[in-house]
């Protein structure tokens, strides 16, 4: 039934967002295009039209989601979802899978948006690229920066700590938007919905932050390797770069219980206007 | 014959505002029910409850023996008074839906009766007039073979025509050993099928009596109804 599910929330989601992704690599096509011939006016236009519409990529993304979950659950389609012979739970996946899968869709989109942008800058630019790259190499700083295998494992890193945030947040959404459609809250959705992510992010980022810096353990960049390390982020020494990592831990496991409450909200306390 | 539905000592309230006070009540296979009473009295409540759509209820309510989850769903074919579907969504499209969802759904005689009903298979569902998206709806309820067809105000908005042909397409195609639940507010134009009668005032079961019963008094539906809700006019 995942499956199923997953096949209708994805061709569900989608009409949300594939246009403004088709736009944004509409753009990015014609910019190379202005590249190839050499045209100025309309690379620097489609170059801001690919950045606008690269942000709204993420903007419309976000939103999708939200809208997505409250609209398949809360609003009148929930009535098709809550009566599907399928557990709650078995929704809930499907709703986070397509949910992580549409914002990294979303953020890729932006990535490409700002390579283009950057490249059309770079050849443009051609002159002043040179004579930084050239500063850059002077001073000696190249031979401080790490090695091809060294920066593509930290970028593999970030990649799973931005995976696991991007979790994080689709959780607390969930949370948010089933408890302020469920019982006494129902009078006045939006306003506590908001309050309670507000409350929610607020507590679990300030303690986030609080473990980030003083649970010791962290992952360390140094120019030739990456490492964990059972010590806090000020007391590793000789590396490029020290983040701990016990924060955005203790995020992921925050947000796995909402989302484990979430389920059960759903199961048990359901109530349909 | 088996019980399709048990309800028993079933209470939901919204905050104080209490709408089913300690309901009890049971339907065998082979019934058509109708569950009448007026606005406000807690018809689409207990049908919400019926079809898992509210849990935080009070009692215990069975379907074929089970309690309300995702194995009683796949026994309940579901018409809420609302149009449910997705906008984008065509009648192919809700019909693969159905189709992929529910084992007990004949994806071809849905296809044959969207046909049969003049639907448009390439109209999205929000450019169908009401009357032709209750007639879709209508259509997948009706095309599966299920244990149990709750219908909550399935002729309401519609022509005299066009609730004529709704009702004979219940008629037609329901499982003859399944039941029907049918909530509605025209009891003149459905009281001819139904073989029982579930009345509920004031959050309570008020009448819960066999068709036969009531016509051996020399009444019909409609003036029990009058006769039990003469308060509400």
């Amino acid at each position: 039934m995942l499956g199923k599910l997953l096949k209708y929330e994805i061709k569900h989601s989608a009409r949300y967002t594939a246009t403004i992704y088709l736009a944004t690599l509409a753009f990015a096509a014609v910019s190379v295009i202005a590249l190839v011939f050499n045209s100025t006016w309309l690379g620097v236009m489609s170059c801001f039209m690919l950045y606008i519409a690269g942000v709204a990529s993420v903007i419309v993304t976000l939103v999708s989601v939200i809208k997505n979950f409250y609209d398949t659950l809360y609003g009148r389609q929930g009535y098709l979802t809550f009566t599907l012979p399928v557990k709650c739970s078995t929704v809930l996946i499907s709703k986070l899978i397509t949910s992580v899968i549409w914002i990294i869709v979303g953020f890729i989109v932006m990535g490409i948006t700002l390579l283009t942008v950057f490249l059309y800058a770079k050849e443009k630019s051609e002159s002043i690229f040179e004579s930084f790259l050239d500063s850059f190499l002077v001073s000696g700083l190249a031979e401080m920066l790490p090695s091809g295998l060294v920066i593509a494992e930290t970028l593999i890193m970030f990649a799973v700590l931005a995976l696991l945030t991007v979790i994080t947040y689709v959780g607390y959404v969930f949370f948010v938007v089933t408890v302020a459609n469920t019982g006494k809250f129902q009078s006045h959705p939006k306003l506590f919905g908001a309050l309670l992510f507000l409350g929610i992010f607020a507590g679990v980022n300030t303690v986030s932050n609080l473990l980030t810096e003083n649970i010791p353990l962290t992952f360390n960049v140094a120019t030739d390797r990456v490492f964990f390390a059972f010590a806090d982020m000020f007391s590793v020494e000789g590396t490029l770069l020290s983040y701990g990592i016990g924060g955005t831990i203790f995020s992921a496991i925050v947000a796995g219980g909402l989302l484990a409450l979430t389920g059960y909200i759903m199961e048990h306390k359901v109530n349909i206007k | 014959m088996a019980n399709i539905i048990n309800v028993q000592g079933l209470s939901k309230s919204y905050g104080k505002k209490v709408v089913l006070d300690n309901v009890s009540f049971e339907i065998e296979e082979g019934s058509i029910v109708g569950l009448l009473g007026p606005n406000g009295c807690g018809k689409t409540t207990l049908i919400k409850i019926l079809t898992g759509l509210i849990k935080d209820h009070t009692g215990t309510v069975k379907i074929a023996n089970e309690e309300i989850g995702a194995y009683t769903k796949s026994l309940v074919a579901f018409l809420p008074d609302t149009s449910y579907l997705p906008d984008w969504m065509k009648p192919g499209d809700a019909i693969e839906y159905f189709a992929d969802f529910y084992e007990d759904f004949n994806k071809d005689k849905a296809i044959r009766m969207v046909t049969d009903f003049g639907l448009d298979p390439r109209q999205k569902f929000k450019t169908m007039s009401k009357g032709q998206q209750e007639k879709l709806s209508l259509i997948l309820v009706m095309c599966r073979q299920a244990k149990l067809y709750v219908l909550d105000e399935p002729l309401g908005g519609l022509d005299p025509a066009a609730r004529s042909a709704i009702l004979e397409l219940i008629m037609n195609n329901y499982a003859k050993n399944a039941a029907v639940l049918l909530s509605t507010h025209l009891i003149n134009d459905v009281e001819k099928i139904f073989n029982r009668v579930l009345m509920i005032s004031g959050g309570k079961v008020v009448v819960n009596s066999h068709v036969d019963e009531i016509k051996e008094k020399d009444k019909t539906v409609e003036d029990v109804f009058k006769e039990v809700f003469s308060y509400a006019w």
